[in-house]
């Protein structure tokens, strides 16, 4: 059965006579973990842009559950259930690793505008930060800082804001961008365990992590889907090969 | 924390006291100090937890100065409400105007917030002389404080102690409401607005309230100046009451809890005791607030919380005793640049220009001794002072940073 989350419906997303996504249209599946690779300017991160709501697409349509969400703000996009990671960190680098969490959770639990409850008191809120950073490994940083966790602390924590609100979707942009490799396997470990049973659509550019973790890759060469298919499918695909992959994982 | 707790006792104690040990006009300081310390708790709301530097909270500080003298003079001067509860006035004006105003201000960030809420300010205060029924033109609106529960509110004490419990309740008011999710919040708006967004916040709406909170206290403090007072005039909606509140806070320190209600009490109080002593109280108040920017940062009491929550190594002994030098060292640079300032100001004075004729220099008083313009008694002191001061300053700090790094 394939039932589809996320839907793009022949997207295109121009700056001026600059036409940076063409005509796409991508389906991703409930449950999957689904890549979307391609070289340097291919338009991937725009894509991510697109559909939660940082731009609005120049024509066609993003669906989420059936939902049309592009044109929305970013707010509502996610509150459909869409959540992001981004390709540059973004955190709150002066407060704490639990206020970090807590702020991604507390808008799932409708509390944005409150004044009369303490928030140290909202027993669900914490329990639920206590086991995101238990997840993340991080229980024993939560009093630290933000902005003095280790890189890939940090690339920790923006996943686990991205998983806060419970999200039908996740979107993680490079979440492996600048790591170390032992940091990149940390990270994919970690990527692999706690969006188990979760739909993930990831943009990455380390091929082995790629390769190892989706479901289904799709790839982007100047704005266009070239290819959607299994891991061995894109691997065997002459017109990827060609636009992009070369003998990197040919060989 | 315990021992926050106890300083926090201490000081309400002394608050509390401060009637029985200090004269009336000193009280008076004590109230207009009190009213400087709210209005900066407010404004650093804003600024410090929310990170919304706002050119223009006279405006909200003037609207609820306003409001309140309006309530006093309601049914023909039997006033809206009973005397103690009027800053509520100011309280509901200050959230409406903060409303209408947060509305349009924060749907920018950063220089362009900044400039939108200094041209509010600036309209309201550029239109206030023409509205005479409102503001009461130059002359501006007088009122009585009427008696009410008991109080005749004639006396000092009284006003004072009125002061005192808003103010404390303000500022208590202002502390819960950072441990609310609304106030945890406002420290995602300040570090990363950007991310509160795709988290699925309403950023436009959140910066909206949490500027109409910082607005409505900053009405409760402009209500309480009326009540001080017994008048408003549309000078309270000057730029400077604008810019004065910026300066105090981070003086004082944005960023620590109390660090604005310390900074806007110390400026209120230097600028009381220094009100006759000189005429260019601005010129200082400026001074300070370059020094401190350039120096310490994060406020006075900013720094003070820093040194004293870990950042600070070495023994009590040594750094009390660099402290002092510090001390010796500032006090000297202080009174040689204090005397060159005065010096100046009376030397280049239109008073002394007048008395000066030709080769004739008349010698100037300061500090009970005549000195002579022409003398080199009269710039080298005030230079040689100022050079030893920094020596001793520069001496200090480098000791300091050697044992620092020893026992680093």
């Amino acid at each position: 059965m394939n039932d589809t989350v996320l839907k793009f419906e022949n997207v295109h997303k121009s700056f001026g006579p600059a036409h940076i996504i063409r005509d796409v249209d991508l389906d991703v599946h409930r449950g999957e973990r689904h890549a979307v690779i391609g070289p340097n300017g291919a338009g991937k991160s725009t894509l991510f842009h697109l559909c939660s709501g940082q731009f609005a697409p120049s024509s066609g349509r993003i669906l989420l559950d059936g939902e049309q969400i592009s044109g929305l703000r970013p707010a509502e996009v996610n509150r459909r259930g869409l959540a992001r990671s981004f390709q540059i960190t973004n955190i709150f680098p002066g407060i704490t690793v639990h206020e970090n969490l807590r702020l991604a959770v507390m808008r799932k639990h409708g509390l944005q505008f409150s004044f009369w409850r303490f928030a140290g008191r909202l027993s669900a809120v914490n329990a639920e930060v206590e086991d995101l950073l238990d997840r993340l490994r991080l229980t024993a940083r939560a009093g630290t800082l933000a902005n003095q966790l280790s890189y890939s602390e940090q690339r920790s924590l923006e996943i686990g804001m991205t998983l806060a609100s419970d999200p039908k979707l996740i979107l993680l942009d490079e979440p492996m961008a600048g790591m170390s490799q032992e940091e990149t396997d940390y990270t994919a470990d970690l990527i692999r365990e706690i969006t188990r049973g979760r739909t993930l659509l990831i943009v990455e550019h380390d091929m082995s992590v790629v390769f190892a973790l989706a479901d289904r890759i799709s790839v982007l060469v100047y704005g266009e889907i070239i290819a959607t298919g299994t891991p061995e499918e894109i691997r065997a695909n002459a017109q990827v090969k060609e636009a992009y992959l070369g003998e990197e994982v040919a060989a | 924390m315990k021992a926050k707790i106890f300083l926090v006792a201490i000081a309400v104690a002394v608050l509390v006291a401060l009637p029985w040990l200090v004269s009336t006009p000193l009280l008076n300081a004590a109230v207009q100090m009190l009213i400087a310390a709210l209005f900066a708790m407010a404004f650093s709301f804003l600024c410090g937890r929310a990170g919304m530097l706002s050119f223009g909270h006279a405006a909200y500080f003037g609207i609820g100065a306003f409001a309140a003298v309006h309530a006093m003079n309601a049914f023909g001067g039997a006033g809206l409400l009973p005397t103690p509860l009027l800053p509520l006035v100011g309280a509901g004006t200050g959230l409406l105007g903060g409303l209408i105003a947060g509305y349009f201000a924060t749907k920018r960030t950063g220089v362009y917030f900044a400039m939108i809420t200094l041209a509010l300010a600036e309209l309201l205060h550029a239109l206030a002389p023409h509205l005479k029924g409102t503001f009461g033109g130059e002359a501006g609106i007088s009122s009585f404080r009427m008696p009410a529960w008991g109080f005749t509110f004639g006396s000092v004490t009284e006003v004072y102690f009125l002061t005192l419990a808003w103010v404390l309740l303000c500022i208590g008011l202002l502390w819960l409401l950072g441990l609310t999710p609304l106030g945890r919040l406002a420290l995602g708006l300040r570090e990363n607005g950007h991310r509160l967004r795709f988290l699925g916040y309403n950023v436009h709406a959140l910066s909206t309230l949490v500027f109409a909170v910082s607005a409505m206290f900053a009405g409760v403090a402009g209500a309480l100046q009326s009540l001080n007072i017994e008048a408003a005039n549309y000078v309270v909606l000057e730029a400077h009451v604008s810019t004065s509140v910026v300066l105090n806070s981070f003086i004082g320190g944005v960023r620590v809890f109390l660090g604005p209600a310390i900074g806007g009490a110390a400026m209120t109080f230097f600028g009381y005791i220094t009100a006759d002593l000189t005429r260019v109280w601005l010129l200082y108040q400026g001074i300070i607030f370059v020094l401190v920017m350039m120096f310490l940062p994060r406020g006075l009491v900013g720094e003070l919380v820093e040194r004293f929550s870990g950042g600070e190594r070495r023994s009590g002994g040594t750094a009390l005793l660099d402290g002092g030098w510090r001390l010796a060292g500032f006090a000297m640079a202080a009174a040689g640049c204090v005397f060159l300032v005065e010096f100046l100001q009376r030397f280049l004075s239109t008073g002394y220009r007048a008395t000066a004729t030709g080769e004739n220099w008349p010698p100037i008083e300061l500090m009970g001794f005549d000195w002579s313009p022409g003398s080199p008694l009269t710039w080298l002191l005030p230079a040689a002072l100022l050079a030893a001061g920094l020596w001793l300053l520069g001496a200090a700090n480098k000791r300091a940073a050697a044992q620092q790094e020893a026992l680093a």
